[in-house]
């Protein structure tokens, strides 16, 4: 549909100013970005330097008060609410840190939830979502609900919702924050083998491990880019090792 | 199509398969907060209940009382005799005097000749006896009728016969007992065959005739008009004649009066039901113009029957009055749990609106949830409601009649209550700032 090498994420000098009462509060003072195809991104910095709004508005929940936002080449800074909506649900997987499953639904029924409102089949829910579920290794829980599951488990239905509409981009908000250490590591080699498949991904983290794991780190602090570094991953091999151990399946 | 797909609410309309998912989605919902659920709904239960049995009570007691209308002929205009009030008063000087009223044979002729479309003039004289058999005794009344009675005012004979032509044009002593009287008087064996005594006559019995019902605005009168439990029998008009003369006696305190009247009663037929009303002024008419005094009195059943459907419509008015207040209350109750139940479910519609909801999709979520519960509230007051009827005629005796359209009535306007109380928690739900809502604890 476009060029395979323009970025798939570019922010354009975003402003996010909020209104308190008198006093304005410039969460976002011109950052500027782009992401590419299957990167690794992981973004940093102390509690307030606006990494959550960040988030927010790359996850199209929130609109910049200035600036661009391209989101697979469509600009999504200005968009009315419907359309917002839309590019949510076509191109965007969010996972969060209190997994943030439906507790009324079931687990194959958490999965399907952005193709029902992406007006999939019936059939097309149960074929999609089965698939998803059992890439994350969760065949033998279809039909739990949340609240049987482990943390681990939940946190796996809700990386399986986030790639069930095939996303450009999967966002995460301390995906591994509520989770005991060897539940985090399991799901810390899912998003390994989901970006060596060429899932893009873009966490906000402090996790120490998954800042081992990722190829990029931006580091914000009081509204700006402090810095924004390419780097190496030597624990991703043994990692690998890991997640296969655990048979997790791969695409 | 796959525009008329993508919208939320024409989806529901277009795709049933759609509206379906909604709607298990609905409740299930439901179904997790049951007590909770039911609660809520229990506010438009009782609405739509008190909806479905007023309408049955308030149908069955127009519908018993339209019946009895009905019984006293459609077609008929009644004509009665009633004692002229000034002539009740000054019992000092009316004590030796026989007072004369009523309708008169004159009247009779005149209707007849100047009426047209009307086919039989039923005259009957009335008089008010005890009735014996052996020594067992009521009191009630000995009418003088024509054959054509019990036809003329729809009512059965059980037993026997009523007396035929030839014993009318032959003054035999012959009578009609209506169940009353044959229940007091002949408790055990049957009266035909048996013989009963007023004064000094013996009349055959010969039939036995079902009770009248009772008579819409016929109330009072010395000219007879009968509860259900008055004792009646029926003799042949020329026997009554014959036997009674035109002149009554009746003794009471401080002395007797005599009163002379030669009709009691009389049953003008109309031929053509549309025209009852127009005949009946004419013959209300002729009356005026040859009574000075108000000695007689006019029912026309039609006309009652048009004033009860009047009635039954005020009463309509004001039992739906009611149960729309009801219903009001209801629909607050459900719309006060569903704000509730959008607060405490923020988190989910965060959710769901990260994961590609629009607006619309959250409204319609929250709509259809609302208005299951108030349809099933709607399904639980329709089987209350048809319950109540059936107990109140089970238990109260007093008939109710359920139409078919009241509980679909009631029905839907639960539906519609869920409708106009769904749309205000549904547009919070919908309107809520995503990021806000997933922050929500």
């Amino acid at each position: 549909m476009q060029d395979p090498t323009a970025p798939i994420i570019k922010l354009v000098d975003i402003c996010k100013t909020y209104q308190m009462g008198e006093i304005e509060s410039h969460v976002l003072q011109g950052v500027s970005l782009e992401i590419h195809r299957g990167e690794y991104v992981c973004i940093m910095g102390p509690s307030g330097c606006g990494k959550s709004t960040l988030l927010n508005i790359l996850g199209c929940l929130d609109q910049p008060t200035t600036g661009d936002y391209f989101l697979g080449g469509q600009n999504v800074a200005h968009l009315n609410d419907d359309d917002l909506s839309e590019a949510r649900c076509k191109n965007l997987g969010f996972i969060f840190q209190s997994y943030n499953l439906i507790q009324q639904l079931s687990v194959i029924e958490n999965i399907a939830v952005p193709l029902y409102y992406r007006g999939a089949s019936d059939r097309e829910m149960r074929e999609k979502g089965e698939r998803r579920a059992s890439q994350v290794g969760l065949s033998h829980r279809l039909h739990h609900k949340p609240n049987e599951l482990s943390g681990g488990q939940q946190q796996r239905v809700a990386i399986a919702r986030a790639l069930v509409n095939e996303p450009l981009v999967i966002l995460a908000d301390e995906a591994t924050g509520n989770l005991d250490s060897k539940s985090g590591q399991e799901i810390l080699g899912i998003f390994d083998e989901l970006n060596a498949g060429g899932i893009t991904l873009v966490f906000v983290t402090h996790d120490e491990r998954m800042v081992e794991r990722c190829k990029r780190i931006i580091r914000l602090r009081d509204g700006v880019l402090e810095s924004d570094t390419i780097v190496k991953s030597t624990k991703q091999k043994t990692d690998r090792a890991f997640a296969t151990e655990h048979s997790i399946s791969t695409f | 199509m796959s525009f008329l797909n993508q919208h939320p609410v024409l989806r529901l309309v277009v795709s049933p398969q759609h509206l379906w998912r909604t709607m298990s989605l609905g409740l299930k919902t439901i179904w997790l907060h049951k007590l909770r659920s039911f609660l809520t709904a229990l506010g438009v239960v009782f609405g739509v209940a008190s909806v479905v049995a007023m309408l049955a009570i308030g149908e069955g007691a127009s519908h018993e009382a339209q019946e009895q209308i009905k019984k006293l002929g459609s077609q008929n205009i009644i004509l009665e005799s009633i004692k002229p009030p000034d002539s009740q008063g000054g019992a000092g000087e009316t004590r030796s005097m026989v007072i004369e009223y009523g309708i008169t044979t004159r009247d009779i002729e005149q209707i007849r000749r100047t009426v047209p479309g009307i086919s039989i003039v039923v005259p009957s004289r009335i008089l008010k006896e005890n009735i014996w058999n052996l020594d067992r005794k009521i009191e009630g009344q000995i009418a003088g009728v024509l054959p054509v009675y019990p036809e003329m005012r729809n009512r059965k004979v059980i037993e026997g016969r009523f007396f035929s032509a030839l014993e009318l044009d032959e003054n035999l002593p012959v009578c009609v007992l209506n169940q009353t009287t044959a229940k007091k008087l002949f408790p055990l064996n049957t009266p035909e065959g048996n013989v009963v005594r007023v004064l000094g006559y013996y009349y055959k019995i010969v039939g036995v005739i079902e009770d009248e019902g009772q008579r819409i605005g016929g109330e009072g009168g010395d000219g007879g008009s009968s509860g259900d439990s008055t004792a009646q029998i029926f003799i042949p008009f020329t026997t009554m004649m014959d036997q009674y003369g035109e002149t009554f006696f009746r003794y009471k305190t401080g002395g007797f009066e005599a009163e002379k009247v030669q009709f009691h009663e009389a049953i003008v037929r109309v031929n053509d039901t549309a025209q009852v009303v127009s005949r009946a002024a004419a013959v209300r008419q002729i009356l005026q113009s040859n009574h000075k005094k108000e000695d007689w009195k006019i029912t026309v059943p039609i006309e009652l029957l048009r004033q009860a459907e009047r009635t039954k419509k005020i009463f309509s008015i004001v039992l739906g009055s009611i149960a729309a207040i009801s219903l009001l209350v209801g629909g607050i109750g459900i719309m006060n749990i569903m704000l509730a139940s959008v607060t405490e479910r923020t988190r989910e519609i965060g959710i769901r609106r990260a994961l590609g909801a629009r607006q619309a999709d959250i409204v319609t979520q929250f709509l259809i949830e609302t208005v299951l519960l108030a349809g099933v509230g709607g399904v639980l007051g329709v089987i209350v409601g048809l319950a109540i009827p059936l107990a109140v005629s089970h238990f109260a005796g007093v008939t109710t009649v359920v139409k078919a359209w009241s509980p679909a009535l009631a029905f839907s306007i639960s539906v519609l209550t869920g409708i106009a109380f769904g749309i205000y928690p549904a547009r919070k739900a919908a309107r809520m700032n995503p990021v806000e809502a997933l922050r929500h604890e």
